[in-house]
């Protein structure tokens, strides 16, 4: 889900406040599509992805598109208002009870050398860097990832050199909506949630973004590890319940004093 | 200027005389002294986030800080000539704590480090039980009497409103309005940048620390959730937009379109009304930026032929 932010943001320069909207509405979506039809909760991103692409898209053409050349606050908080409506729509359609998704293979586990591990946690640890691998693929290997890096790069040059940047923007921003979607359908396997979900998850998704910095995949990657041992040694010291204040201060700290992330305070150093 | 001057005198005058002429609509006064008390938070925030551009979505705190230290010293026996101004210079000071580094960040960068500020100080309420009584929060046990605050509501409102009307005109209002533009011209032209959007914050959060006091004196519970929660900075970025950002009206008629708004959705179901205020700021933000005012400015120039413009500041 975090690739999805950090996509976004490098390609249209605006910071999608939306994300955990959507992050939500995908766990709502394999709940729902579980409970109601009894599709497989492992099959639902079958559905989710193509559809949040299109919504992403649609979203892109009809509001985004509107405030792109206007000051980077008015983006923001347009995206806020999409956050509002779908997470206060999902209160009034699902109400703000607890939801969880609920099967024989939720529950199981596996023994690996003495330790009890759980599969549904391996298959969302095998999905999310099989998703980063897929992700780095499409932005290396083919002409419309090109695109989409070029773009992100410069837009001006990448439309000088004969990129279609409107439908690549387009594109960018389907794809980030539907890694948000998939990232909640996921997570949907793993915790209980309410239509709250998305705002915590993706204030870490923000935190992580900016931790591996802003424009660099990988970076997420490094940005994802690190937040987690942060978390996890954090527990150890101080009541679970607090375990979220981690995630917030280290954000604030990062943005402070790390403003261009791991990958890019890094970089810099090797220049200088 | 003048004109301004004059309506204000009247409107203060009118509401002033309200509960004297109609001393048993209590509801009325209860509506009223909600919108006074929103339309000081949302004037308070638009000092920050519409004067100087620096959008904030984590402002509860400081209404949190301000309700919280009013409700602790009330408990022990303080009074509010004590508690009311070290609950505003509490909320001050710790705006200084947090916007100190918090400013070194840029527009968005620093929008999204609010939302963390604004978190993690409620779940340090949540968990500093013994100070904050925890998820449970505290309760007063008597309100002064509902006259006593409808003033003190409307005296807050007053001073909020002559404040940000002072500070528009004046050399520092201007300094804000060059950050709003562009920070580094502003700071190229000599303008301290982040001591002005320091200050800015530190006045913010002094108006929305003695709200904070009305709030918990009123409501006589205060609870990490209700006071710190994100729906009330949600409320406090809402209000200035759909009214006007950075003007200075502009969030008091945002605050009387919210008040109304949520007291007509939110006896309907829950949640309904921050959906019509998700709704309302979509389409705001895409058809009119300049919110309220900026359409009944369109509607101005619609009838009159249009003269020379004059781009506002």
């Amino acid at each position: 889900m975090s690739y999805g932010l950090a996509l976004i943001y490098g390609v249209l320069k605006i910071i999608n406040l939306a994300n955990a909207g959507f992050l939500m509405l995908g766990a709502y979506v394999t709940w729902w599509l579980f409970t109601a039809y009894h599709v497989d909760p492992l099959l639902a991103p079958l559905v989710i992805i193509p559809v949040f692409f299109l919504i992403g898209v649609g979203l892109e053409r009809t509001l985004v598109r509107r405030v792109l050349g206007s000051e980077p606050i008015i983006s923001l908080l347009l995206l806020f208002g999409v956050w509002l409506v779908l997470q206060n729509l999902a209160y009034v359609i699902w109400t703000g009870d607890t939801r969880s998704i609920e099967n024989s293979f939720i529950e199981s586990t596996v023994k690996l050398g003495g330790l009890q591990l759980s599969i549904p946690r391996l298959y969302v640890f095998a999905m999310g860097v099989l998703s980063l691998i897929a992700l780095q693929l499409f932005l290396t290997r083919t002409y419309l990832g090109r695109a989409i890096r070029a773009t992100a790069q410069d837009r001006d040059a990448a439309r000088l050199v004969g990129v279609d940047v409107d439908r690549v923007m387009g594109i960018a921003f389907g794809i980030g909506i539907a890694l948000a979607g998939f990232g909640g359908s996921l997570l949907s396997l793993l915790f209980s949630f309410t239509p709250d979900f998305g705002r915590v998850l993706s204030l870490k998704s923000f935190c992580i973004v900016v931790l591996g910095g802003l424009d660099s995949i990988v970076g997420v990657a490094f940005g994802s590890v690190a937040l987690a041992i942060a978390e996890a040694f954090g527990v150890r010291y101080m009541p679970a319940s607090m375990q979220d204040l981690i995630s917030f201060v280290v954000l604030v700290v990062v943005l402070v004093a790390l403003p261009k992330g791991i990958v890019g305070t890094l970089r810099s150093l090797r220049r200088g | 200027m003048a004109r301004n001057g004059a309506f204000a005198a009247i409107a203060i005058a009118a509401l002033v005389a309200v509960p004297f002429v109609a001393p048993h609509a209590e509801y009325a006064l209860d509506v009223l002294f909600l919108i006074f008390l929103y339309g000081a938070m949302a004037t308070a925030w638009n000092l920050v986030g519409g004067f100087a551009g620096q959008v904030s979505f984590g402002h509860a705190a400081f209404l949190g800080i301000g309700a919280y230290a009013t409700a602790i010293m009330t408990q022990n026996g303080i009074s509010l000539w004590i508690s009311v101004p070290v609950s505003a210079l509490l909320a001050g000071a710790y705006s200084l704590v947090i916007g100190i580094p918090a400013f070194r960040l840029r527009g968005p960068y620093f929008s999204i480090a609010t939302i963390g500020i604004g978190e993690a100080t409620r779940l340090i309420a949540r968990n500093w039980s013994s100070l904050t009584g925890g998820v449970s929060g505290l309760t007063l046990s008597s309100a002064p009497p509902l006259l006593l605050q409808y003033f003190a509501a409307l005296a807050l409102l007053v001073a909020a409103v002559g404040l940000a009307a002072w500070i528009r005109a004046s050399r520092f209002g201007y300094a804000l309005a060059a950050v709003r533009q562009d920070t580094d011209a502003a700071e190229t032209l000599g303008v301290a940048t982040t001591v002005a959007k320091t200050q800015a914050l530190f006045l913010s959060a002094c108006i929305l620390g003695v709200a904070g006091s009305v709030y918990a004196l009123h409501y006589l519970f205060v609870s990490p959730d209700s006071v710190f929660g994100f729906s009330t900075s949600i409320a406090l970025v809402i209000m200035p937009i759909i009214g006007g950002l950075g003007t200075v009206t502009g969030p008091l008629i945002g605050a009387v379109i919210y008040t109304f708004i949520r007291e007509q959705l939110a006896a309907t179901l829950a949640n309904v009304d921050l959906l019509a205020f998700g709704v309302l700021l979509i389409a705001i933000v895409v058809f009119e930026p300049r919110g309220i005012l900026g359409i009944a400015d369109r509607i101005r120039r619609m009838r009159k032929p249009p003269a020379v413009t004059v781009p506002d500041g």
